[in-house]
């Protein structure tokens, strides 16, 4: 008797990787228009990278939710998880720090970029800001989509980390656009 | 989660990966940006390429989470063996590689028409299959190698293998992207 089987896996996986393959082109062609007017400024090349941070963030939260869920630590409820909040509070902090670590390296890129410290300072504020936008909805993503997978009888380790990355990519770009053009101006 | 994982020790593996993987990216960037020029020479292909990437993590993740729990629950030995529980994993990633990558080809084709890109639904088709099933194949057993090695090193998978191939997944993809345009086109 197999724990696992190719059927179930395909059969759970397919459909929603098909869900994010269309999201994926819808999102590249929609947010492809808003991003022309950041094109040219550093605020462009933070997006991939606050996209892979906060895919990764996600994915780290939903494996550990994964297999948390199939040792029976964790219950697919909020209230008094003990484990669940220890798993939340340790995604949080490890958001902050990485972006915090990020934020300084572009503090130095936007500075040797030529945008003076003020600008610098801007641009490091932009990313570290739309980064700690962007935490609560990777943590919010990924236990609901922990929660409700699991409750199902779905198994989350098919399904979390494609539905969280594919929240993200879109939350991110729009995350950042909010953000720089409101403070870096751009 | 399991072997008394705490807060500072889920922070400091988290940390260490993010930003490992961070940096990569950050040099990644860079050098992918001169080969993605070449995708202009198969219309239709700039479409695809980020749904194909987002294909590559997701499945890879996936695995890898499966991976994490089976390591876990004792389900699959911390060995590099192919079981038949792993063997199970593994081809059931490949299969998803294969129709996921195929679906690509065929919305690339159907989003190109929509947005009004001439696009030979033959060789796009035929680039998606390529690099997405060599990609998902050599990522499948990098995977394994991962999630095994980590945990023999006493860490949890759960928080090193699903960033580090969603990473690596990304540079290596790009490769056999261009591998397959060089083939096709």
């Amino acid at each position: 008797m197999h724990i696992y089987s190719i059927r179930r896996i395909v059969a759970e996986s397919y459909p929603i990787l098909f869900v994010c393959v269309l999201i994926g082109l819808f999102a590249g062609v929609t947010l492809h228009r808003s991003l022309d007017r950041i094109e040219g400024t550093l605020v462009v090349m933070m997006v991939p990278l606050l996209n892979g941070i906060g895919g990764n963030l996600g994915s780290i939260l939903g494996a550990r939710l994964g297999s948390a869920l199939h040792l029976g630590m964790v219950e697919p409820r909020l209230k008094g998880e003990k484990v669940l909040k220890g798993n939340v509070n340790a995604s949080v902090l490890t958001s902050i720090g990485v972006f915090l670590f990020i934020s300084a390296i572009f503090f130095a890129i936007a500075y040797m970029w030529g945008v003076g410290f003020i600008g610098a300072v801007k641009h490091a504020l932009a990313f570290f800001l739309a980064g700690v936008l962007l935490t609560p909805v990777i943590v919010a993503s990924t236990v609901a989509a922990a929660f409700i997978s699991f409750k199902k009888g779905i198994d989350p380790d098919n399904v979390v980390i494609p539905i969280v990355t594919s929240i993200i990519d879109v939350s991110a770009a729009i995350c950042l656009l909010i953000i720089a053009i409101n403070i870096v101006g751009v | 989660m399991p072997r008394g994982m705490s807060i500072r020790a889920i922070v400091i593996q988290g940390l260490s990966i993010l930003l490992l993987c961070a940096f990569i990216e950050f040099g990644a960037g860079f050098t992918l940006k001169g080969m993605e020029e070449r995708f202009a020479l198969i219309p239709g292909l700039a479409i695809m390429a980020l749904p194909l990437l987002d294909l590559r993590g997701n499945i890879n993740g996936a695995l890898a989470s499966r991976l994490g729990t089976a390591l876990h629950t004792g389900v699959i030995a911390p060995k590099l063996k192919l079981t038949a529980e792993l063997k199970v994993n593994i081809v059931a990633s490949l299969i998803l590689s294969f129709l996921a990558s195929a679906t690509i080809g065929a919305l690339s084709w159907a989003t190109g028409v929509v947005i009004g890109v001439t696009v030979n639904v033959v060789q796009l088709m035929a680039v998606a299959v390529i690099a997405g099933f060599i990609s998902g194949l050599v990522l499948a057993l990098l995977t394994v190698f991962v999630a095994v090695f980590t945990y023999l090193r006493g860490w949890d998978p759960d928080n090193i293998t699903s960033p580090a191939m969603a990473t690596v997944g990304d540079f290596l993809t790009v490769i056999f992207i261009y591998l397959a345009v060089l083939l096709v086109g």
